[in-house]
């Protein structure tokens, strides 16, 4: 997705948790709801940092990486239209101990940190929402824990695009090898090796940072059962959870 | 968990749980399957564990007295992602899912007080997710002792090498190996499935920054371990 779409093109409700709120919820939230411009390599959070705002991504994809003393980080989760980023805040963390990076440049509404606690801890149609989402995404972290100790690097790969991709309007992500290393914590020729590997079966096309998926169901034939796994309780667990690639 | 309620709340809900025994090596819950109860560890200890193609895994939460077991159902959720393992037998209080999710919508303390034993389970699970992939197997394992200890507040208690193994999703020799090191060293004693820890700061010392990390997310959030 080179250009992400513009400003009016969107409404909250593009964003499926806040397009599966009643009415009466929607509309009390609106008013609280910022749209905003989420550029690629963006920092939403940074790891130990105090949130001043919870973000509801529409057309971008945010990244949840998790960074050790020693500065080595991967990702553990990618969050886009189907949810939201900056849990910590509503669950009592104090602060979030994860960096969020925009990794697919797109928009989204931000709402601040208090105005969202407020509506949380009132209970209601919200707070089973972003429940069930903690929920998803709670399984999201420990599959992708279990499939970057086990699986392959061009099966975590196929993993990481198909995730990527249900969570985008188009078909393909712009991307460095650099930025997809950091992804998989791994080092950028594992990459390199395992994206040329899905190029010459015909999977996927990668040149100078685009990755255009080409042919999805081998894609879906190559993948761990990772990917399934965290689908499958994305689409139980959340209303009208039909992505994108679905 | 249940000793930072207060009182009144408490009683209620105390008076719902009954105590059983969990010997080690009892699943508690399956992946996907529905979960009939939660614990709340007395002196027990569970690993919760994402398993792939049926047989590998990695243990991603450690959960003894300090929190509870079923922090999906706290969530409205009746199934859990991950198998729930007993790593050192002990005795637990358990409630059926159906009376916690009513005990749940009247009490708010207790509601806050789980989700944020669910917030800190999950950033456990991210230290860990990470913590596997960036460090080696000598200092991984050294992290998991001492969350083990902690769980157990003993330095001694009960693991097999095919436990750990499945916990740091290794194979069994790496285990034997890093196992046999600390022992050389003498900071653990360890046969026939016996843990000893002798030497908790040399073991700290072994250990990665993660298992500092996960203690300061746990204080921060409240939660009491044994120090």
């Amino acid at each position: 997705m080179g250009t992400a779409p513009s400003f009016a093109a969107q409404t909250p409700r593009d964003n499926r948790l806040i397009a599966a709120l009643p009415e009466e919820d929607y509309q009390a939230l609106l008013p609280l709801l910022d749209p905003v411009s989420l550029p690629l390599g963006m920092a939403l959070y940074e790891s130990g940092g105090v949130q001043g705002y919870v973000y509801f991504p529409t057309s971008s994809i945010v990244s949840l990486l998790y960074v050790l003393e020693d500065g080595s980080s991967a990702e553990i989760a990618v969050t886009g239209c189907e949810g939201l980023v900056g849990i910590a805040l509503f669950m009592g963390g104090e602060t979030t101990p994860s960096r969020a990076v925009v990794q697919s440049a797109g928009h989204g509404y931000r709402i601040k940190a208090a105005a969202l606690k407020t509506k949380f801890e009132a209970g209601g149609a919200l707070q089973l929402l972003l429940l069930r989402f903690t929920q998803a995404l709670i399984t999201q972290m420990t599959q992708t824990a279990v499939c970057n100790r086990h699986h392959a690097v061009d099966q975590q790969l196929c993993r990481w695009l198909l995730l990527s991709l249900d969570r985008l309007p188009a078909n393909d992500l712009v991307m460095t090898q650099e930025l997809i290393a950091n992804m998989l914590g791994v080092r950028r020729e594992g990459v390199t090796e395992a994206a040329g590997k899905l190029q010459a079966d015909g999977l996927i096309e990668y040149t100078r940072g685009h990755i255009t998926v080409l042919d999805r169901p081998k894609l879906e034939a190559r993948v761990c059962e990772c990917y399934a796994v965290v689908k499958k309780e994305y689409d139980r667990l959340l209303p009208s959870a039909e992505l994108h690639g679905a | 968990m249940l000793a930072a309620l207060p009182a009144k709340a408490n009683r209620r809900f105390l008076s719902a749980l009954t105590r059983v025994d969990l010997p080690l090596g009892q699943v508690l819950y399956q992946p996907g399957t529905t979960s009939r109860h939660v614990y709340f560890p007395n002196d027990c200890t569970v690993s919760l564990v994402a398993i792939a193609d049926q047989s590998t895994g990695l243990e991603v939460g450690l959960v003894g007295r300090e929190s509870m077991i079923g922090i999906p159902l706290a969530l409205g959720i009746s199934t859990s992602p991950v198998r729930a393992l007993v790593q050192g037998g002990g005795s637990a209080m358990r409630m059926t899912s159906a009376r916690f999710g009513r005990e749940l919508k009247h009490n708010r303390p207790l509601r806050r007080e789980l989700h944020r034993c669910a917030y800190v389970a999950m950033a456990t699970a991210m230290q860990t997710a990470v913590c596997n992939k960036a460090h080696v197997l000598e200092a991984r394992l050294a992290r998991w002792l001492l969350m083990t200890r902690d769980r157990a507040a003993s330095d001694r208690f009960q693991c097999t090498q095919e436990a750990i193994a499945l916990m740091l999703g290794v194979r069994r020799s790496g285990v034997t190996e890093a196992a046999s090191g600390l022992q050389r060293r003498k900071l653990i004693r360890y046969s026939r499935g016996a843990m000893q820890i002798l030497d908790r700061d040399g073991l700290l010392a072994v250990s990665c920054s993660c298992y500092g990390t996960i203690r300061e997310l746990e204080r921060t959030d409240g939660m009491g371990l044994a120090a």
